[in-house]
């Protein structure tokens, strides 16, 4: 065969072969040394894994044992009593906390989607700044959040309200309601755009009843994990919402919530409260993971029904 | 805090969905409905509004605070003649010093865990774990913070903390007493926040990394841990960063359950077992009795603040990363 | 150039492949002759690749469980002290696709299999490094920018690469399975020279799909198809490559060579 393009100088080149028992000797006498670091290694990984699951495991244990013990029908229905006093419960807190958060998805959910299809349909500069915003906005303190609110609602009015709760959490959840509605709509696929397109269909209709359909376990999940996180958010409510003792459904008056009770009364020196404190965390954790579950498994139904 | 979109990947590339331009120029500008239209950019417009109107007001809010002080606020807050209230300074340095407590335990833990999960785990192990891991990120930083003011802070002020001081390196970061809330304590609580996050991206990106390479390192004699440390760790490197990346801003972000632990102490802090204040947690002390005026303007000023520390230092990480990748040659 | 001591012959006996209930190949009994090219030919799916990778224990991370005997020289690389990392320092393997380091440079790549066995020496490192180069028909388009990223390399270069990183390791086989088969016609026939040059010094397994391919290189070819069941492949027939092609003895192997070439 001729070597057009092989041009090897043997004498540069040496043998294959030459460091053929170094190399093997190399091998097997480190051979030992490498298996056993791995093991080690291996070995603190796992290490790693449970101490990662501790806090988890901890967490959860914690919060159940001990807010199990506040709980009773009365901590559920009544109002709280004066620090100290026997027979008070958190009413006022979980009523608030459906109320606020019922109003905030209110807000937060429609103008979502809406934004959502604005960014789905469009490429320019415009949806790339608003997607950036989006993002960036993801990632912002809830208390900046917060902070919007009581500027532009509270201090003007000098008038603490539900409502305003409601809007720094529905600001809070907006940015991520729309990019997962974004997300869930373009995973629809491009088939079933162009098929509703082709048949002369007008594409707001288009939209409504194959997009949103094909695109709705997306659009739950999105949204429904988007209010998982506002019930638990404290720092938009804080200073918001004022707290108040008394049940309050009038979303315009300052009401309680869960979060506002657990730090009031989880940083008070005094058992009883902070046994409520426990309650009312463990409400709330409850709250929590029943919503991550019912999101997972609506939207696993839907994709099953989909199919 | 939130099980936000971890695994969600930006889409690099985006194309009008549905061929818009062809569908359009078929049937001459079917627009699909002005009622259509005027939703779409009702949801854009309202959206943009509440951004802008989000700095414009943290901005308009706060300038009397940066009026009265000027650029010093940055460090010395708003100091009047009776005392210096709000010491931006002593409140960045809480906020850096418990970030980095929270960042040194969280990624070795974390990146261990994604390894594991990512490399040795089998199948039916690691899922279950990760969904366990992922779960932490849903608790709300209230109950985290409760938790680590009732449970936590007893059991670091009676044993953990004075272990500490018993180790040997250590013991200069651990001098002093140990009296209750305290850097550390709040140190660790963000590493117990910002693990799941460091978790899910490390592992994502571990698990990524193509079998090929895997295969190249197997091939020449490497074990399995080998493998991990060679093509795995490499390969994943970007990605890690940017879980650390994202751990760093969610730490230094976080207030509330800063604030339940550290103790509200404006002193400088001489060691990790000082009460301290981070930027979050003196916003969330000080905004309630904040009186109208210069004091409720400085408070705000600290949410300013913290919002530029956290830009700085997410686009300071962006461009290492970005400088890092160009000498290496990486063109991943 | 004469043969080297060292170099191994690799010799399957009965060998079959199984993953979960599935029998990919079965009962292959045939011979990597030293310092030769065995060529293994036929069409996809018919095991060739799996019988490859039984020669380097590859199979123990893919689950596929392996029955039969396998000599590497006179080691049973399957026998229960044998250690899979020291059969795979002594068997090399070469992928279809090039897959250098990403994150790694040249020199780094090249080297990276005697990293990974414990050398260290820096002299050492270089002397093989450059060795290895050469042999790859690599080192004078390289010998300037070692530590530039591999990834810069145009496909065949990698490839060429990656038979480099293979070859500073001195195993006493080379696997190749399917090395061209990404790569464009040029890069191909220069690979191929290689090959040929190569021989003379590693015992070489090499699966292709190109007959062609097979009648330049290979001094031994088997042939492998799907059995009666079309589930599991079988070896038809192995003997010097010349008579695969020219003088079949087996009628399928005839039909397969004749549709190919003719």
């Amino acid at each position: 065969m001729s070597s057009t393009v092989y041009a090897i100088d043997p004498d540069a080149a040496g043998a294959i072969g030459a460091r053929r028992d170094l190399v093997r000797e190399s091998a097997r006498r480190s051979l030992v040394r490498r298996r056993l670091l791995g093991r080690a290694a291996i070995v603190l990984c796992v290490v790693a894994v449970a101490v990662s699951l501790a806090p988890l495991v901890a967490l959860v244990a914690y919060t159940t044992s001990r807010g199990i013990h506040a709980l009773s029908w009365t901590f559920l229905t009544h109002i709280p009593t004066p620090p100290g006093i026997p027979g008070g419960g958190v009413s006022n807190a979980i009523v608030g906390t459906v109320i606020i958060v019922g109003v905030a998805v209110a807000m937060a959910v429609p103008v979502g989607i809406m934004a959502a299809l604005f960014l789905v349909e469009r490429t320019g500069r415009i949806a790339s700044a608003l997607r950036f915003a989006a993002d960036v906005l993801t990632g912002v303190p809830s208390i900046a959040v917060g902070a919007f609110a009581v500027a532009v609602f509270v201090d003007p009015f000098d008038h603490y309200s539900g409502l305003v709760g409601s809007f720094a959490l529905a600001t809070l959840m907006l940015p991520i309601v729309i990019r997962a509605n974004e997300a869930a709509m373009r995973s629809v696929p491009r088939d079933l755009w162009e098929a509703g397109l082709a048949l002369g269909v007008r594409r707001s209709r288009v939209v409504r009843s194959v997009v949103l359909r094909g695109a709705l376990p997306g659009l739950v999940t999105g949204n429904l994990l988007a209010v998982s996180r506002a019930v638990g958010e404290t720092a938009p409510l804080l200073f918001t919402i004022f707290g108040s003792g008394f049940l309050v459904a009038n979303p315009t008056q300052p009401m309680q919530a869960l979060p506002l009770t657990i730090f009031t009364d989880g940083t008070s020196a005094q058992p009883s409260s902070q046994l409520i404190a426990w309650g009312s965390a463990f409400v709330l954790l409850v709250l929590v993971l029943v919503l991550s579950v019912v999101a997972r498994v609506v939207s696993a139904r839907l994709n099953r029904q989909a199919r | 805090m939130a099980p936000t979109l971890l695994e969600e990947v930006p889409p690099p590339r985006l194309t009008p969905v549905g061929g818009v331009k062809e569908a359009l120029q078929r049937r001459s500008a079917r627009p699909g409905g002005r009622a259509y239209t005027v939703v779409r950019w009702s949801g854009a417009v309202l959206f943009a509004a509440i951004v802008v109107a989000l700095v414009v007001s943290l901005l308009a809010s706060s300038s009397q605070a940066f009026a009265h002080s000027g650029l010093s606020f940055f460090w010395s807050g708003t100091y009047n003649a009776a005392k210096d209230i709000y010491p931006t300074g002593v409140f960045i340095l809480g906020t850096l010093i418990t970030t980095a407590v929270a960042i040194i335990l969280a990624v070795p833990i974390g990146v261990g865990t994604a390894a594991f999960l990512s490399e040795f785990a089998p199948r039916w192990l690691a899922t279950p774990l990760s969904v366990a891991i992922d779960l932490i990120a849903a608790v709300p930083s209230i109950v985290v913070g409760l938790w680590g003011l009732l449970v936590l802070q007893p059991i670091f002020t009676r044993h953990v903390e004075p272990f500490m001081k018993k180790i040997p390196v250590l013991e200069w970061f651990f001098h002093g007493p140990a009296l209750g809330p305290s850097m550390f304590l709040a140190g660790t609580v963000l590493a117990v926040m910002i693990l799941p996050t460091i978790v899910a991206l490390s592992r994502t990106s571990m698990s990524a990394v193509a079998v090929e390479d895997r295969e190249a390192a197997r091939a020449l004699g490497a074990t399995r841990w080998q493998v991990v440390t060679t093509a795995v760790v490499p390969g994943a490197r970007t990605g890690i960063e940017a879980a650390v990346t994202l751990g760093i801003g969610r730490a230094m972000g976080e207030t509330i359950a800063v604030a339940m632990v550290i103790g509200n102490n404006y002193a400088l802090p001489h060691s990790l077992l000082s009460p301290g204040a981070t930027l979050g947690s003196a916003i969330i002390n000080n905004f309630g009795e904040a009186s109208p005026g210069l004091d409720r303007a400085s408070v705000i000023g600290l949410v300013v603040v913290l919002l530029v520390l956290s830009a700085l230092v997410n686009v300071g990480g962006q461009l290492l990363m970005r400088a890092r990748s160009r000498v290496v040659g990486a063109t991943t | 150039m004469t043969p080297h001591a060292g170099t191994a012959s690799v010799s399957l006996r009965d060998v079959s492949v199984t993953f979960g209930h599935h029998r990919v190949v079965r009962d292959v009994s045939l011979d990597l002759v030293r310092n030769r090219v065995t060529a293994l030919v036929g069409p996809s799916g018919c095991g060739k690749t799996t019988i490859l990778r039984t020669v380097n224990r590859l199979h123990d991370d893919t689950g596929g469980k392996v029955t039969g005997k396998v000599m590497v020289g006179d080691l049973d690389i399957y026998a229960r002290d044998t250690r899979a990392e020291l059969v795979r320092s002594r068997v090399g393997m070469v992928f279809q696709r090039p897959n250098p380091f990403p994150t790694m440079s040249i020199f780094d790549n090249v080297v990276a299999g005697l990293r990974l066995n414990g050398v260290r020496s820096k002299s050492v490192l270089r002397e093989a490094a450059e060795s290895a180069l050469h042999h790859a028909a690599l080192w004078d388009l390289v010998k300037d920018r070692l530590h530039s990223p591999a990834v810069k390399l145009s496909g065949g270069q990698q490839q060429r690469l990656c038979i480099a990183r293979a070859l500073a390791v001195e195993p006493e086989v080379l696997l190749m399975d399917e090395p061209c088969s990404s790569l464009d016609p040029i890069a191909t026939a220069k690979i191929e020279e290689l090959i040929a040059h190569l021989a003379t010094d590693v015992t070489i397994g090499l699966v292709t799909h190109n007959m062609f391919q097979a009648t330049r290189v290979s001094h031994y070819t088997a042939f492998f198809l799907l059995g009666e069941d079309r589930a599991t492949g079988e070896l038809v027939e192995y003997g010097p490559t010349q008579q695969i092609f020219d003088a079949p003895l087996d009628p399928r192997t005839r039909a397969y060579v004749s549709g190919e070439v003719g």
